[in-house]
């Protein structure tokens, strides 16, 4: 999952970055609204996370140039600004939900998860499922007929990237662009060995290969 | 306070009677002065006709009877006269049995009473030198039927005045009320402000008026553009203070303070004290409150935005309806109105199972809104701890009351009455009774 963060005051920025890297996020962050309207729509983020005070742009404005240009990327709006006038402005304006700080970084990863789940047709349970998975994004794990399995860091990126996908054709590149962030070193044959390492541990027949076009997760075996 | 119309009405009939009195009186006078100075000359003439007719005759002087007036000889004919010699008098046979009496100076002298009709005389006395004797002549005329009709003249004045005064009174009411129109039309509009049905004064007013008006209306700009200013500063503070404490609260929990739980446990608990402060403050100082409203909470308009953000909030399906009356307009600041209702509904979404109902009214007293929901609501014996003084709403950590302090805030502002009741949804229902502004 591949986040935007545009927030302007560094020290947040860097403790909202380190908590969602650690929840396994690649996320890539501006401070500046103008390059925000820009990278927002050239990059293919899976949600947006959008502080509202921004330099160079207000966020409102951002988020009404990106819903204009019919970018439907989910996008959680983070302010200080929590009146209810101005909560409904920002829904006007396209957002998906509204956190006010000060914040729990825990309540912000469990609204960035539930709004994924959301954006992806998913019911928002404890654990993530699909194709008789069961994936606990808390702890990083997934259980499979009540077994656990440990999952690297890694791993858990991927599995949780083809989860929200099921049985959807997802090619190398479109792989790595939602799993790392702008400044990652791509390396396909990367994925290709964390692809591996989940077949090994959940069983081949997770994830198909379509030779020329890419994985296919929890397809059912025809 | 009196009213500018009874004041000129007053001022007016004091002034007119004043005036018509003085100028009735000075006039009636001069008339009488006028009448006696005519008179005089004829009387003048009457005393020198009599002179003449004194002539001198067999037995000394006597009186040519031929050239008298005959009305000298008819009694109480009002026409009178007395000639004083040095030793002796005579009188003029219309005196009949009555004495003329003399004049103690040559001169004129009015409102003698005489005879029995009470005539009132006007009588002139002219002293002569004839036939080497003094001879004082007297001659008196009634003049009473002069005074009736003059009588009469003043009545008629009197009621001619009267009639007068009171066609101008009336033309004064009316003129008055004409120019007095854009007054009561800026107290309609001054009334219509405070519904909230208009946010500015009409500036098509008479020259007397417009500085009142234009000042009016800068004040009223001048509150709503102090209320954003302060609201937007409000804003501003909050985000320069909450980013800092959404850091701290994320240090707090990081990974680095692991090792020490009870530091950790430490900073997170105060730091969320420092939070309900802030918000609470915050929220606090951005209420309008009493100031007039710069346009009326349309309903219509704006519930369903709100209820689609609660929406999106509470992503658990809730059935979140509202019952309002088509059309329906509330007197209060927006801003606090959607505080006060998405605080409301935000706190039922808290607690409901599957539904939740705003229903807003209008009664004779008011307005009355009213959230229900299905969740588990508060027994009664605890509602009175609720909302008991000093309690305060957010204070309390569980149950019902999170972020309600608000709502008792704008409440008590607005001068309405909170209540807490049994639902028929199963739930808390929460009614709110406002007073109409006046």
């Amino acid at each position: 999952m591949r986040l935007l963060l545009v927030e302007d005051h560094v020290p947040l920025a860097d403790e909202l970055m380190a908590g969602l890297n650690r929840q396994g996020y690649a996320v890539d962050w501006l401070a500046d609204g103008r390059d925000a309207v820009y990278q927002g729509r050239s990059e293919p983020y899976d949600l947006i996370i959008l502080d509202l005070g921004l330099p160079g742009l207000p966020g409102l404005e951002v988020l009404t140039q990106w819903r204009a240009a019919g970018l439907a990327t989910p996008v959680l709006i983070l302010t200080a600004r929590d009146s209810w006038a101005e909560r409904i402005e920002g829904l006007k304006a396209g957002a998906d939900d509204y956190l006010s700080k000060p914040f729990h970084p825990e309540e912000l990863h469990l609204r960035v998860q539930a709004l994924l789940r959301r954006s992806h047709g998913q019911a928002n349970q404890p654990t993530l499922q699909a194709a008789g998975l069961h994936l606990d994004e808390g702890r990083q794990c997934v259980m499979r007929d009540g077994e656990e399995i440990q999952l690297t860091a890694a791993e858990f990126r991927l599995l949780r990237y083809f989860m929200l996908h099921p049985e959807q054709i997802l090619s190398k590149s479109h792989l790595a662009e939602h799993l790392y962030d702008g400044e990652t070193e791509r390396d396909s044959n990367v994925l290709e060995v964390h692809v591996n390492h989940l077949r090994r541990k959940l069983g081949r027949s997770v994830i198909e290969t379509r030779r020329g076009q890419g994985y296919r997760f929890g397809a059912s075996p025809a | 306070m009196k009213s500018i119309q009874r004041r000129l009405s007053l001022g007016l009939i004091s002034v007119m009677v004043i005036v018509g009195l003085v100028l009735a009186q000075t006039s009636l006078w001069l008339f009488e002065m006028g009448l006696q100075r005519y008179l005089e000359s004829g009387l003048r003439n009457d005393s020198e006709n009599l002179l003449v007719a004194l002539v001198r005759g067999p037995m000394g002087v006597q009186l040519d009877e031929q050239r008298l007036s005959p009305a000298y000889q008819r009694p109480f004919s009002g026409h009178y006269f007395r000639i004083d010699f040095a030793d002796t008098h005579w009188r003029s046979r219309s005196l009949w049995d009555q004495e003329l009496p003399q004049l103690p100076q040559a001169g004129l002298k009015g409102n003698l009473q005489l005879g029995p009709e009470g005539q009132q005389l006007l009588v002139l006395r002219s002293d002569y030198k004839r036939f080497g004797q003094s001879i004082s002549i007297s001659v008196a005329q009634d003049y009473t039927p002069v005074r009736e009709s003059f009588r009469l003249m003043r009545q008629i004045g009197l009621v001619l005045g009267l009639a007068a005064l009171l066609l101008i009174l009336l033309l004064q009411r009316v003129t008055v009320r004409r120019a007095l129109r854009p007054l009561e039309t800026a107290r309609n509009q001054i009334a219509q402000l405070q519904q909230g049905q208009r946010s500015q004064l009409d500036t098509q007013v008479p020259v007397e008026l417009e500085p009142l008006v234009a000042q009016i209306n800068h004040l009223l700009a001048h509150t709503e553009d102090s209320l954003k200013r302060s609201r937007n500063a409000l804003g501003n503070l909050g985000h320069a203070l909450k980013t800092p404490l959404a850091v701290l609260l994320s240090v707090a929990s990081s990974e680095q303070l692991k090792d020490h739980p009870q530091l950790s446990k430490l900073l997170r608990e105060q730091l969320e004290q420092v939070q309900q402060r802030l918000n609470r403050e915050l929220n606090r100082a951005r209420l309008a409150g009493e100031t007039l409203p710069g346009a009326l909470f349309d309903c219509d308009g704006e519930l369903p935005g709100l209820l689609a953000t609660l929406n999106m909030i509470h992503v658990e399906h809730l059935d979140l309806s509202y019952r309002v009356p088509p059309g329906l307009q509330l007197p209060w600041d927006r801003e606090d109105l959607l505080e006060l209702l998405g605080n409301l509904l935000d706190n039922a979404c808290k607690w409901a199972d599957a539904e939740i109902v705003l229903s807003v009214g209008e009664t004779p007293e008011g307005f009355r809104l009213v959230v229900e929901d299905d969740g588990p609501g508060i027994p009664e014996s605890q509602r009175d701890q609720v909302f008991s003084r000093g309690t305060r709403l957010d204070e309390q950590t569980d149950g019902h009351g999170l972020g309600l302090g608000i709502v008792r805030d704008i409440v008590d502002v607005w001068g309405g009455v909170l209540l807490l009741q049994e639902s028929e949804l199963g739930g808390l229902k929460v009614v709110i009774d406002l007073p109409r502004r006046h």
